[in-house]
């Protein structure tokens, strides 16, 4: 089944041209189609799966054919096809499934019903060539493919003027990453020659790219890039705009699968930063301000999708602090965790806002309990989840990550104490949002509440799937205190970085009693953070207005209007003085003056011209002299 | 057997048209006979390229001579290209005027000096070459006798090609004087290394003259009114056949006896390129006549093929012949659809897109060959061109300068093209259509983008 990889994206691709080509006669029959082309891409990836979960499978390279041959450049179209790739199939295909599923009945009666499930396929398409490319140009063609389908999807309700600017920010956004990705292909291109991983992988451990300045550059390069699609700081602020877009999109590419891109990108460039030390600790230092301080912005919102937004630019910073101290296995096994509870929790948040006539604001919610049943307790699983309770899932990626700030480096428990805090913000904000919305009396007026009701099966279904699985999902990775060599994601993806493995100095584990302290004060937080919101949450006061350092969480530090000062109005004036001077005057002018001239020329040309035997002669023989002197002075 | 065959049949069949003239003075014999005499000569000159195929270059007249394999292979494709000219041609050739067969007899002596300038040895056949081919010239361009402008034309081409000859035989008598001797082959082995002032002065003589048969500029004053003045049904073998074939002659002379001594004239050339193709393609662009612009177009066509002059390779060799077949077939597209029309400006192709969808068409694909735009002929034939030149070393800014000026030849070509799809015409325009002349005109356009896609079947 390897060799046939390339179905895996294959089907979504037709899937899009089905959907796209047809969507105004399909109807509903495109929703239905474009899942069932994801559906079957999950069978071929899980079939693939098991081949390779079988005991010493080795990475393999499908070459499908030469991309492009000039010279020396030779970029195959590849696909890499081993247990990180695999596991990425799964997650995409599968969720992403589930959520084809869940926006049939989401999106029905939607006039771009047909549009919304072609962009949806192409985004899979896109996704899938990202992880699977066996080199940095075939995941740039992937990576530059979810920006698009991101930005259709974000500005798909595209006549509300916000709407497109948010998208239009996202892109923008991504663009300045994206420039990072490629300046760090260049750099890489220009030492070795090569863009092709399993090559990189080698020369690197050979130490060819040896020089620690010019890999932490490449390091950080690339590392621009995954801020940009994974929303972290100062990249951030174009993931809570995009909710603009129909929910399901954003449980799928703005909690799931593509914002993990960065994550996966530098697991797959581990070769890369392992080596980079610096590079490491930038990414540490980022990651955790990010959480910190998206998850300060998320306590204070009232937009349900918005809350949600921030708390996973905010977990996404909890996977960058892993990659930051090289865990890459707890990084990956948290975007598998945090694939389950958060689309779980956004698709919950969609059924409410189904359910409330697409108001999106929690003051008016409240008491949604007894209404929505299946939401309540799917939407409950999911707060669990994130805040850490175990035996959920989150408790185990998020204790994994946190087991190793504690034993990194000398700074590593201030980093410890500083994770602990971000996540007892994320414990406070996600019952805050539970009990405003869930609990309590409705105060979304009469009108509304005669319209409340739970969604239909279609909807609820993937709700329970993926309930279940965000809490079961922990159980993959079931640390080693517990039990020995129980960590399953561990041993499986251990082959992909072995080498990166090899380079740390070997791991001072904690011990065992230690470590059970340490996951008493996790759960423990995770508890104290679900109290303080119980505390002030039990009784919502929708009326109460935020003041002082509320305020400003609640107006998210004003990072929007310190970009919009720093960079847009500046920008935007250097635009339009360029425009008017360089523009029209500069280039307009120069184009036209040539024009001008060219008809200048030729109308002054013309008139030599003029018919006359004796004068043309004449100008020969001109000609001629002046041919005869210059091969004079030539000769000296 | 075989080699100079060609030269043989062309003079033989040329006598033979003047005599078909005078047993019958029905034009469709005529035009019968002409088409039978062209279709011949290609058949001749195919027999003479298998001959030289098989034993390998042949000498002549006490090696006044030389028939290689490029020569012969070009004389087979300059001979097609003339057949293709007659056959599309040949209807309107014979409205020129009233003595119908001389015409084509004037042509088949025109291709009796095409063979020369591609197989001589010797100067003197130089010579006598490329008077075999001007004198008929100059006849041809006044065959429209009530024509004042024909008649003008025929007499400027005489005085200004007149002054030219004597600047050649100047500059042969200096080769001459020099060496001693009058073949290809002393005066390469005479001239190595430096040279004296009294050849060097020849040397340029001679790039004159050859400048002024293939209009480079300065000596292409005569180029416009002769090209313009000349019956339409003229002019294109004027502009295609005969120019290309100077070219070869230029090119045999220059890398066959003047290689050695390349420093001393490439400047010169490379001087005539920058001049040839700054005349060349600003004047085209504020010509009013369709029919003056492609006077002016192959001028700058000229400029073009002057690199391959430049430069002293076996790319620029066999470049040449791509270019001059490229050329020559897209040439005799516009002028097949030009001279259907009464009004040559650019106003008179108005709205021909929408009355003859066809004409239209394969004039547009030979407008976007001349203009080099790629998968036709002519982008590859600019490209190898350029090519030779740079493996030679030509100072880069002059290659930047070509490819500018061949964009600004874009507007004037496109100028036709949009005056055919985008202005609609205030009158009808009246084509009688000929369906034998269209499928001709489909089959050459066919032609050009063919080889633009198989450029091997020239190169090879």
């Amino acid at each position: 089944m390897i060799q046939n990889i390339w179905l895996v994206p294959l089907f979504p691709l037709i899937g899009f041209l089905i959907a796209g080509l047809g969507r105004k006669q399909l109807g509903n029959a495109a929703g239905w189609i474009a899942s069932a082309a994801v559906l079957a891409s999950f069978i071929v990836s899980v079939m693939i799966f098991f081949e390779v979960s079988a005991e010493g499978f080795k990475s393999i390279d499908v070459h499908l054919y030469d991309f492009i041959k000039v010279g020396k450049l030779d970029i195959a179209f590849e696909f890499r096809v081993d247990q990180l790739s695999s596991l990425f199939l799964l997650i995409i295909t599968g969720i992403g499934f589930l959520i084809h599923i869940y926006s049939i009945g989401y999106m029905k009666g939607d006039v771009g019903f047909g549009k919304y499930f072609a962009f949806l396929n192409l985004f899979i398409f896109s996704m899938l060539l990202l992880v699977l490319g066996s080199n940095f140009i075939i995941m740039f063609i992937g990576w530059e493919g979810v920006g698009l389908c991101s930005y259709l999807l974000i500005g798909f309700w595209y006549h509300k003027k916000e709407y497109s600017v948010a998208a239009r920010k996202a892109f923008v956004m991504n663009r300045i990453g994206d420039l990072g990705f490629l300046i760090g292909m260049f750099l890489i291109f220009a030492k070795v020659g090569t863009l092709d991983f399993q090559t990189l992988e080698t020369l690197s451990f050979k130490g060819v790219i040896a020089e620690p300045g010019y890999l932490t550059a490449i390091a950080f390069c690339f590392f621009v890039g995954a801020m940009g699609k994974s929303a972290q700081i100062p990249l951030f602020t174009w993931l809570p705009d995009a909710m603009a877009g129909p929910t399901p999109v954003s449980a799928l590419i703005h909690a799931a699968t593509m914002v993990t891109a960065g994550i996966y990108m530098i697991t797959r460039a581990h070769f890369i930063f392992s080596f980079s030390e610096t590079a490491q600790t930038f990414i540490l230092i980022i990651g955790l301000t990010t959480a910190l301080v998206s998850a300060t912005i998320a306590i204070r919102q009232n937009d349900i999708k918005k809350v949600l937004a921030y708390s996973t630019v905010s977990q996404l910073g909890f996977m960058f602090m892993a990659l930051g101290v090289g865990a890459y296995t707890t990084a990956v096994f948290h975007v598998l965790t945090h694939a389950f509870f958060k689309a779980l929790l956004f698709l919950g948040s969609g059924s409410v806002i189904h359910a409330m006539s697409n108001e999106q604001d929690i003051r008016l919610m409240g008491g949604l309990k007894s209404k929505m049943p299946i939401t309540h307790s799917t939407f409950l699983i999911g707060c669990l989840a994130i805040a850490g309770i175990p035996p959920l899932s989150g408790f185990f990626s998020k204790d994994e990550i946190m087991m190793n700030l504690f034993i990194h480096g000398t700074y590593g428990k201030v980093f410890w104490v500083l994770g602990m805090i971000a996540a007892l913000l994320t414990a406070y904000y996600m019952f805050r949002l539970y009990f405003i919305t869930f609990l309590g009396e409705f105060r979304g007026g009469d009108k509304l509440k005669s319209h409340l009701h739970e969604s239909p099966a279609l909807m609820t279904m993937p709700l329970i799937v993926l309930a279940i699985l965000a809490a079961a999902g922990g159980f993959l990775g079931i640390p080693e205190v517990f039990a020995h060599d129980a960590h399953w994601l561990h041993n499986f993806l251990t082959p992909v970085i072995e080498k990166s493995l090899a380079l740390e100095p070997t791991i001072h584990h904690l011990s065992h009693s230690a470590e059970y302290i340490m996951m008493a004060v996790a759960v423990s937080v995770a508890i104290i953070g679900i109290l303080l919101a119980w505390g002030s949450y039990k009784k919502f006061d929708a009326k109460k207005e935020n003041k002082g350092i509320e305020k400003f969480f609640e107006d998210k530090w004003h990072w929007d209007e310190a970009y919009e000062n720093a960079f847009q109005k500046p920008f935007m004036k250097m635009s339009a003085f360029a425009e008017k001077n360089i523009e029209r005057k500069g280039i307009d002018g120069g184009v036209n003056g040539i024009g001008k001239l060219v008809e200048f020329a030729s109308d002054k040309l013309r008139l030599l011209q003029n018919g006359s035997v004796g004068v043309y002669l004449f100008l020969m023989v001109l000609g001629m002299i002046l041919l005869f002197i210059i091969q004079l002075l030539s000769n000296g | 057997m075989g080699g100079m065959l060609g030269i043989v049949a062309a003079a033989i069949l040329g006598v033979v048209m003047m005599f078909v003239g005078l047993i019958s003075q029905k034009s469709s014999v005529i035009r019968i006979a002409g088409v039978a005499c062209f279709l011949i000569l290609v058949g001749v000159t195919a027999f003479d390229f298998s001959a030289i195929h098989e034993q390998g270059t042949q000498l002549y007249f006490n090696n006044m001579l030389s028939v290689g394999i490029k020569a012969s292979w070009f004389n087979v494709l300059i001979s097609a290209c003339a057949f293709i000219y007659i056959l599309i041609f040949n209807n309107h050739i014979t409205k020129v005027g009233k003595n119908d067969a001389e015409y084509f007899a004037l042509m088949l002596f025109i291709m009796v000096g095409v063979f020369m300038l591609s197989t001589y040895n010797h100067l003197l056949i130089l010579f006598i070459g490329i008077e075999i081919l001007s004198i008929p010239q100059y006849i041809l361009a006044g065959s429209d006798k009530e024509n004042i402008k024909s008649n003008e034309a025929s007499l400027k081409y005489f005085l200004m090609g007149a002054f030219s000859t004597g600047i050649l035989l100047m500059g042969i008598t200096l080769i001459y004087g020099s060496v001693g001797s009058f073949e290809i082959g002393n005066i390469a082995t005479a001239f190595q290394g430096e040279v004296t002032a009294l050849p060097m002065i020849g040397v340029i003589l001679l790039i004159i003259a050859f400048g002024f048969k293939v209009s480079a500029a300065p000596m292409h004053w005569w180029t416009a009114d002769v090209y313009d003045g000349t019956p339409t049904a003229i002019t294109p073998f004027m502009a295609t056949i005969v120019k290309v074939a100077a070219f070869i002659g230029f090119i045999n002379l220059f890398h066959g006896a003047f290689g050695n001594i390349h420093y001393s004239w490439k400047l010169t050339i490379a001087i005539l390129i920058c001049v040839t193709l700054f005349i060349g393609n600003i004047t085209a662009v504020f010509q009013q006549s369709v029919k003056r612009m492609l006077a002016y177009s192959s001028i700058a066509q000229a400029g073009f093929m002057l690199f391959a002059v430049f430069a002293l390779n076996d790319t620029a060799e066999k470049s040449i012949i791509y270019y001059g077949v490229s050329y020559t077939l897209a040439s005799i597209g516009v002028f097949a659809v030009l001279i259907k029309l009464k009004d040559y400006t650019y106003e008179g192709f108005n709205g021909l897109g929408k009355s003859h969808p066809l004409y239209a068409i394969t004039a547009t694909v030979c407008l976007l060959s001349l203009a080099g735009i790629p998968v036709t002929s002519g982008f590859f034939a600019k490209y190898f061109v350029l090519t030779a030149a740079m493996e030679q070393g030509l100072w880069l800014g002059i290659i930047v300068f070509a490819v500018l000026m061949a964009a600004i030849s874009i507007y004037y070509y496109f100028r036709v093209i949009r005056a055919m799809y985008f202005t609609s015409s205030t009158e009808e325009i009246t084509i009688e259509s000929n369906p034998m002349e269209q499928i001709l005109l489909v089959i050459n356009a066919v032609l050009v983008v063919l080889l633009g896609l198989f450029p091997q079947f020239i190169l090879g």
